[in-house]
């Protein structure tokens, strides 16, 4: 009933309905085109900005939180955003709403696209794509280090040159191709974590004198 | 029994992966020698993973579709969708241990591994392709213009028109 109301009050959140969540879950799923930057954009956009269910420090908090969580990070940000707003039921709805649309179109873009490539405008558009998305996930491989080195510069130039030795040791090990790269992730992992416990160690001894 | 075999390559791939491309090192050791999936099919999805909507890391539903066909789009679909459910237990350990030192370095080098493998791999996406200038070309510009913050449809309208008009000749 005070739905209505919520236009007029502009820095009360928007009531939580589930009508509305599916209407928002839906609308984002269909509508990002050009993969995760314009999803998380329109997320964002309509979580804090539009309907005020989340707030913005607490969406910051949520999506460094995502990155601890295996497989997409995006999936992991609705399903705490569905549980915040709705429990189990609220995970139900965001999930359902963000990939029924989207799921069905990549499914359809692939179907059609089996059947189009052999014409030639297909075929050249396709040839010029291809390096394309190779540059845009360089890219992407670059902003994903970019918070964790800038981190390791922080803790002094010790850290930075360890943290990058993990970086390059790891592509190293990949172009070597022995190992697998989940294994090569472990690594990683462990490395990283003692390089911590070491540095910890040295400025406990030195009486935090040392950075 | 094949579908199971596809379905538990793809959760092994989201499970042991952070991010949307994460899985993609694992899924082309798996796939690629077993000759389940091309390189050229690898590419094909990740495109179509980046012009359709929803996260880009439902490539793997495309590559599903090619790999095993409705099913399959399913299948990854459910496989995708399973490991990000871990977050509800990560959010309740988060409070805990984001200040412990030992965790914040794990999860930091994990994620510098995840980067280096990444790199090299969609790296040899292109080597087995043509290689040309122009796609150097290409690579660098779509490089700089997600750098100047261009909407990721621009770039990829271009490089498709790019690719009609020059590299057709």
């Amino acid at each position: 009933m005070p739905e209505n109301h919520s236009a007029t009050e502009e820095n009360n959140p928007s009531p939580v309905t589930s009508s509305r969540m599916w209407i928002t879950w839906l609308r984002i799923g269909l509508n990002s085109f050009g993969g995760g930057v314009s999803t998380l954009t329109l997320i964002r956009r309509a979580m804090v900005e539009d309907l005020k269910w989340v707030s913005e420090e607490q969406f910051t908090r949520y999506w460094i939180m995502v990155q601890l969580a295996p497989g997409i990070n995006l999936i992991a940000l609705a399903i705490l955003i569905g549980k915040k707003t709705g429990g189990s039921k609220g995970i139900g709805i965001a999930l359902a709403g963000l990939l029924l649309p989207s799921v069905a179109i990549t499914i359809l873009f692939t179907y059609s696209y089996t059947s189009i490539r052999s014409i030639w405008w297909v075929t050249g558009a396709l040839r010029g794509l291809s390096p394309a998305i190779v540059g845009i996930g360089l890219m992407t491989g670059m902003q994903m280090a970019r918070p964790l080195i800038l981190a390791s510069r922080k803790e002094g130039l010790g850290s930075l040159i360890f943290n990058t030795m993990i970086l390059v040791g790891s592509g190293l090990a990949m172009v070597n191709g022995k190992l697998s790269p989940a294994f090569i992730v472990l690594i990683c992992a462990v490395a990283g974590m003692m390089g911590a416990l070491i540095r910890g160690r040295i400025t406990d001894s030195a009486g935090g004198s040392r950075t | 029994m094949i579908h199971l075999r596809f379905f538990l390559i793809f959760l092994k791939g989201s499970f042991l992966s952070f991010g949307g491309m994460g899985n993609l090192p694992i899924l082309h050791a798996d796939l690629v020698p077993l000759h389940f999936a091309t390189d050229r099919q690898f590419a094909e999805a990740l495109m179509i993973g980046q012009i359709s909507p929803g996260p880009a890391g439902l490539w793997a539903i495309s590559l599903g579709f090619m790999v095993d066909g409705f099913t399959g789009a399913l299948l990854a679909t459910a496989a995708i969708t399973i490991p990000p459910l871990l977050i509800i237990y990560v959010q309740r350990l988060y409070r805990k241990l984001e200040h412990i030192l030992a965790v914040e370095g794990f999860i930091r080098g994990m994620g510098l591994g995840v980067v280096g493998v990444f790199v090299v791999v969609i790296a040899r996406l292109l080597q087995n392709g043509s290689s040309s200038w122009l796609n150097c070309f290409i690579l660098v510009s779509a490089w700089g213009m997600l750098k100047a913050r261009a909407p990721i449809p621009l770039i990829l309208a271009l490089a498709g028109i790019a690719g009609i008009v020059i590299l057709q000749r």
